[in-house]
């Protein structure tokens, strides 16, 4: 997947997705997701942003670091 | 100064902060920092409710009628005096004054009182998002003036080597004094305070601050509850 280019605030930013749940017994899915410098910029983002919800657990994941096998409108699904 | 004493400038300063902080809430540099900044107001406004509610139960509620009518009855720090009109000032406060507060609820935690090892533990982790804000922001890099100047009131703040919080300190109510409290500080931030000379002799022990001066007056009737009023209908 590739990383979109942003030009903000600061000179480097990444996209983070983030992943939370509810209860034990689901899976983490994708929430949303914020655009920061770094992990922690992004971590505080997370929190203020998607904290309205009581989540039991809350990850962010940064976009770059998910290797896409195949999404809706491409080729080479299997 | 008492422990509530102390507990009352902590839950003034955490009002202020939680004010100034959301008065930016619509001028941050970008959404996220927007939205991050009403949060962060929000908790600290929360905090100080909470900490509010540890003065009677600590046997000492040290706020008098004055409060109504004299703004510099109120304990906040210089810092919070006026509206921020730069976003270096927010992050030198979200940086190093909201730290040092966290720190001295640390102290608080790990203290002797039961109360405050109760009540405000939940603090410190909502205070590790704002400390992350902060730390970010600051590595990024900001103007040194409103950085030096919120390293000075957090060293005020924080009291005289041998005054009140050290007396606190030794008798077991907190766990750390103000040097501690200080190094702790630096070791947040991963930084050095900068060269600091206090005038203690000019240091307001109950206003823990070494200037006078008081909120300005459009954030003191907010306080007291008067600025909503210009919202009511005529007549009400």
């Amino acid at each position: 997947m590739s990383e979109r280019a942003f030009t903000r605030v600061h000179g480097s930013v990444r996209e983070y997705e983030v992943f939370a749940r509810k209860q034990r017994i689901e899976p983490l899915r994708l929430i949303g997701s914020v655009v920061a410098p770094d992990d922690d910029l992004a971590a505080a983002y997370a929190r203020a942003t998607y904290d309205e919800e009581r989540w039991i657990e809350m990850a962010i994941v940064p976009r770059a670091a998910i290797t896409t096998l195949w999404a809706p409108g491409q080729d080479d699904q299997p | 100064m008492s422990l509530p004493g102390l507990v009352l400038s902590l839950a003034d300063n955490k009002q202020l902060l939680g004010l100034r902080y959301a008065e930016w809430a619509t001028r941050a540099p970008s959404l996220e920092a927007d939205i991050a900044a009403a949060a962060m107001g929000l908790d600290d406004l929360g905090h100080s409710r909470v900490l509010y509610g540890c003065l009677e139960p600590l046997g000492e509620d040290p706020r008098g009628p004055e409060r109504e009518t004299d703004p510099a009855s109120h304990r906040a720090l210089p810092y919070f005096d006026q509206p921020w009109t730069s976003w270096p000032q927010f992050v030198a406060a979200n940086a190093v004054l909201d730290t040092a507060f966290s720190v001295m609820i640390e102290a608080c935690v790990d203290g002797g009182v039961e109360v405050l090892r109760s009540r405000l533990r939940k603090m410190l982790s909502e205070e590790r998002y704002h400390f992350l804000h902060g730390r970010s922001w600051l590595k990024a890099g900001i103007d040194h003036e409103p950085l030096d100047e919120a390293w000075r009131q957090a060293v005020e703040w924080f009291g005289p080597p041998d005054g009140d919080v050290a007396g606190l300190r030794r008798q077991g109510s907190l766990s750390m004094g103000p040097g501690e409290l200080a190094a702790r500080l630096e070791e947040r931030l991963e930084r050095a305070a900068p060269p600091l000379e206090v005038d203690w002799s000019a240091w307001d022990p109950a206003r823990r601050r070494g200037r006078p001066g008081s909120i300005d007056g459009r954030t003191f009737e907010m306080l007291r509850g008067l600025e909503e009023k210009r919202f009511y209908p005529a007549g009400a």
